[in-house]
């Protein structure tokens, strides 16, 4: 199986829509997949990741017109469903005054879904992830209240197009100080179920988010609100339709 | 012919003025309440229930159930023109005598009532009953009983007013929950390495492990033998089977992998000439 360090020999398979006719692969880093049809209306769905898993499902289908989607999906999946909060954790700290505001652009983590399409029908089918190690969990807050979130160390990009294919999505982040003393931000957390992804090619970028930090009676506390990107990249299908929106989160500053 | 036949059943005495149309009646009424209680209960846990947490998705279908039972009795003793007020004397100092009588049974029921407004634990959780010695998911709080499944399979019925009066140690009610293990190292290892390869094989094969916060070792006890470090890993609330279970072979794996050795217990004797 291809990995990231054989990345520069190997074509992977871009994020988009395949017709489904016969036999379909494609390859990932790390992940290889393939389709074969089996019967008049079955195919067959094979898929190895990164860490020696192999998934074998049979797909039967009456229609004809069968198509495959593959597309960056938030990274809720891996190992297992557990939330919706991400936890990301930034390489550096950003040092905020009084009466300030940064923008910044990160790497924030993603998962790549593979949608089936026939018909009216767009079921998800398999969701992979490139980059397992960098896949875990993590708590805000204190064992019995705090939230459970999905953890990574994230680093700053420089814009839309800095993302690690397959990998991590580009999002950006305005953080706004209106405290009248400074703040240094090291994390981040917020539920991302509300972030659309966007693709181009192997590239993915996610909606950003805005982070308010103000005095509330005597309480200071962090405002995250997402705040969708206008781009003209495709917009991904969203993986669970089936979350409530969670709109905006508020948490206490530390 | 039929309202001859009604005619007749009411002139029929059974016992003062109940006649056998009266208590033909009261039964169809009381037959009619059962079968409608049933249908209402069928038909709350087929339309409503599923969208209701379990355990008051049940309480409502026993309310419901019940309460249909209630209007029906009512029904019943009113078209028997039996007059509730002398019963209600006499269910009183009944119900006094019957208290006394039935002490276990009431004091079941009143704290299967506690137990319903309290919810110590609600159905589905994983709970611990340190001073009985149950461990299992809760399935049930019944009026006079609750049912705690084991991990065996079996299923332990409690009497609501042990249940209520007992322990209660709830597994799942935190969103996270902490995992153990205690490993020895020789004495002539590197205490540093040996944690440093020990943490790094646990945040990369146990995947379900909280990088925050992140696993923590303690120098547990100079042993015997050993250099005994105690390993804490936290996880999410619902992977104990990914954590607990495995983590003594992860460690044990990380330490042979680095060539660390795990003694065997061991004795230097020194005779009496050296």
């Amino acid at each position: 199986m291809k990995t990231m360090s054989d990345a520069s020999e190997i074509t992977f398979s871009n994020y988009g829509i395949y017709d489904l006719s016969d036999n379909l692969e494609l390859l990932l880093p790390n992940t290889l997949i393939k389709f074969q049809r089996i019967s008049g209306n079955a195919f067959s769905y094979f898929r190895e990741n990164s860490e020696g898993e192999i998934i074998e499902k049979i797909i039967p289908t009456e229609s004809n017109d069968v198509k495959i989607e593959l597309v960056p999906i938030q990274p809720l999946n891996h190992p297992a469903k557990r939330t919706n909060y991400v936890f990301l954790k930034l390489d550096k700290e950003i040092h905020l005054g009084e009466n300030s505001a940064a923008s910044i652009f990160v790497h924030c983590p993603i998962e790549i879904g593979i949608f089936l399409i026939y018909d009216d029908n767009h079921e998800p089918l398999d969701w992979v992830t490139c980059n397992p190690l960098n896949s875990r969990f993590s708590l805000y807050g204190s064992p019995d209240t705090g939230t459970l979130c999905k953890y990574a160390e994230v680093s700053l990009a420089t814009d839309y197009d800095d993302s690690v294919s397959y990998v991590n999505g580009v999002m950006h982040i305005v953080i706004e100080n209106t405290l009248s003393f400074a703040q240094t931000i090291s994390k981040v957390i917020f539920p991302i179920t509300d972030n659309n992804l966007y693709y181009n090619n192997s590239k993915s970028i996610i909606d950003g988010i805005k982070i308010t930090m103000k005095k509330r009676a005597a309480v200071n506390i962090a405002e995250v609100k997402p705040t969708p990107v206008d781009t003209e990249w495709a917009l991904a299908s969203i993986w669970d339709k089936s979350i409530d929106s969670v709109h905006h989160m508020e948490m206490t500053l530390e | 012919m039929v309202l001859e036949l009604l005619q007749s059943l009411s002139e029929m005495q059974l016992v003062g003025e109940l006649t056998v149309l009266s208590l033909l009646i009261g039964g169809i009424i009381m037959a009619g309440g059962i079968i409608t209680a049933k249908i209402a209960k069928l038909l709350f846990h087929k339309y409503y229930a599923p969208s209701l947490p379990k355990d008051t998705a049940q309480n409502i279908s026993k309310l419901i159930y019940f309460g249909i039972l209630i209007v029906s009795f009512l029904g019943f003793t009113s078209s028997q023109g039996i007059d509730l007020s002398g019963i209600m004397v006499a269910g009183g100092i009944f119900a006094v005598v019957i208290g006394f009588a039935t002490q276990s049974v009431v004091s079941n029921l009143i704290s299967g009532l506690f137990l319903i407004v309290e919810k110590p634990a609600k159905h589905g959780d994983t709970i611990d009953l340190p001073d009985m010695g149950i461990s299992g998911t809760l399935l049930d709080i019944g009026t006079f009983s609750s049912k705690v499944r084991r991990f065996d399979g079996t299923v332990t019925r409690i009497p609501n007013d042990k249940f209520f009066t007992s322990n209660i140690r709830s597994l799942t009610l935190s969103t996270v929950r902490r995992a153990d293990a205690v490993v020895g190292i020789s004495y002539h290892s590197d205490i540093e390495n040996a944690i440093l390869v020990m943490k790094n094989e646990i945040l990369q094969t146990m995947p379900f492990v909280l990088q925050i916060p992140e696993p923590e070792f303690r120098i547990d006890e100079l042993g015997d033998s050993s250099v005994n470090i105690h390993v804490f890993v936290w996880y999410p609330k619902d992977d104990w089977s990914q954590a607990q279970p495995i983590l003594l072979a992860t460690l044990k794996r990380a330490l042979d992998n680095a060539s660390i050795e795990i003694p065997f217990p061991q004795r230097v004797i020194w005779s009496g000439k050296d």
